[in-house]
């Protein structure tokens, strides 16, 4: 790379790679409805890999950029075949020029809204005052060893692999209801994983959670989780009679969960 | 009492713009024409008498603005509020959902070429913009959609002021170029 490159820019100084692509375009006197791709892209790129590494969030935008180019130009070089079904000659750089154009006019507009701003910044009202900023949402504190603690649960939890069994036994929400009543009238307090039977098998999770709600929603346990993604404990309620099983119900058609 | 210096009065208080209708409120009887008569008088006696002040039309309303050769002088009190400054990608942002309101974040985003959270956090604390709806997609994104303080910061009384989008050469470079 040489130092004296008279397109070199700081990509510091732009909004993002349309605004690039603007001024490599506007500082070189290029017509933008015949955009030398070549030339552009190989500017654009160069202008990327100047980005510093800390500059990682926005380096995904320019390079997302740098893709479109680069596919732009191989579109160019090697046309494909037009489908009898498309109108001939599309130009690949089309796209692109109506984002560019479409871009620019902003830019014009909130140029204007500058002006205005700038022209009405003189002009005071009465006793206005700037809305404060809200505060903003505390930071999630948490040290390396509590991210890494979390990490390692989070590796724990999914030992063993979530089995996949194409077999497509149903299994029942109200078979699962009727299980977890007897559970609960053992025992008052349960985790819900040792509930669920087959921990590992999405159908049984999920239709024992649904048997939870029923319940829950029947007055007969309360559901406790009392830290975010700790543990959910299911708890009996002190309730008289046991749950009543009032037979098939038509709403209950559906309450048999399969593998997706 | 003159309804000329009932308007004043109202004008002087209020902190927002009003409209005709708020005024016409000040007297019993009062028709929207009495006011416009009223405003009418009341600002050429501004203007004969050479006050700091002018009645403005602004977001749907009047407000009274101090002139604007006064500026230099006001900036030399602490007291006087400060206008905000917005930074470029800010105006940028407020640009695109000024023309495209009701418009989400994702298409935001894709007309600018950036990520614009941070950004619309700015413009939603300053009320410049605000919610005004849910899309249809997937997880029916916020739409934001500009403010009454967005008029009056800017001028507009109405978004019909807004110059048209067409209008804007594309080709007009901002930093001198073409």
């Amino acid at each position: 790379m040489d130092g004296r490159d008279p397109f070199a820019v700081e990509l510091e100084q732009f909004q993002g790679p349309l605004d690039l692509l603007l001024h490599l375009i506007r500082t070189q006197g290029i017509d933008i409805f015949d955009i030398p791709i070549a030339r552009i892209t190989e500017q654009f790129l160069r202008a990327v890999e100047r980005l510093p590494p800390s500059a990682l969030d926005r380096a995904g935008e320019f390079l997302e950029m740098a893709a479109t180019l680069v596919r732009i130009k191989a579109q160019m070089l090697f046309p494909r075949p037009t489908p009898p079904d498309e109108e001939a000659g599309v130009d690949p750089r089309t796209a692109l020029v109506e984002r560019l154009v479409a871009y620019a006019r902003i830019q014009a507009a909130a140029r204007a809204l500058a002006d205005r701003h700038d022209a009405w910044a003189q002009r005071w009202p009465r006793g206005w005052r700037e809305p404060r900023p809200r505060r903003a949402p505390p930071p999630v504190v948490a040290t390396w060893a509590e991210v890494v603690a979390a990490a390692a649960k989070l590796v724990a939890r999914r030992r063993p692999p979530l089995t996949y069994r194409p077999s497509a036994r149903p299994v029942s929400v109200r078979a699962r209801l009727r299980a977890l009543w007897r559970a609960l009238q053992r025992r008052p307090r349960w985790r819900f994983e040792r509930l669920a039977r087959h921990p590992h098998e999405r159908r049984w999770v999920i239709a024992t959670f649904l048997a939870c709600l029923e319940l829950a929603k029947r007055g007969r346990v309360r559901l406790r989780q009392l830290v975010p993604f700790g543990p959910l404990w299911v708890l009996r309620r002190r309730a008289p009679a046991p749950v009543v099983d009032h037979g098939p119900q038509p709403e209950d058609r559906s309450s048999f969960v399969r593998e997706p | 009492m003159d309804l000329s210096r009932k308007i004043e009065a109202a004008l002087f208080a209020s902190l927002e713009p009003l409209t005709l209708a708020d005024l016409a409120r000040l007297e019993d009887g009062a028709t929207e024409a009495d006011v416009a008569a009223a405003l009418a008088a009341l600002r050429a006696e501004y203007a004969t008498t050479g006050r700091a002040v002018d009645i403005v039309e602004v977001a749907g309303g009047v407000q009274l603005r101090t002139r604007p050769e006064f500026a230099p002088v006001l900036a030399r009190l602490d007291t006087v509020p400060e206008p905000g400054r917005l930074s470029a990608a800010a105006l940028e942002t407020l640009a695109v959902i000024a023309y495209h309101q009701p418009i989400s974040r994702a298409q935001i985003e894709a007309i600018r070429g950036v990520g614009c959270g941070a950004v619309l956090r700015t413009l939603l604390d300053r009320e410049l913009i605000t919610v005004v709806g849910r899309g249809d997609g997937v997880g029916r994104p916020s739409l934001y959609g500009t403010t009454t303080r967005f008029l009056e910061h800017f001028g507009f009384r109405s978004l019909d002021d807004l110059p048209p989008l067409e209008g804007f050469d594309a080709w007009a470079s901002g930093d001198g170029g073409a």
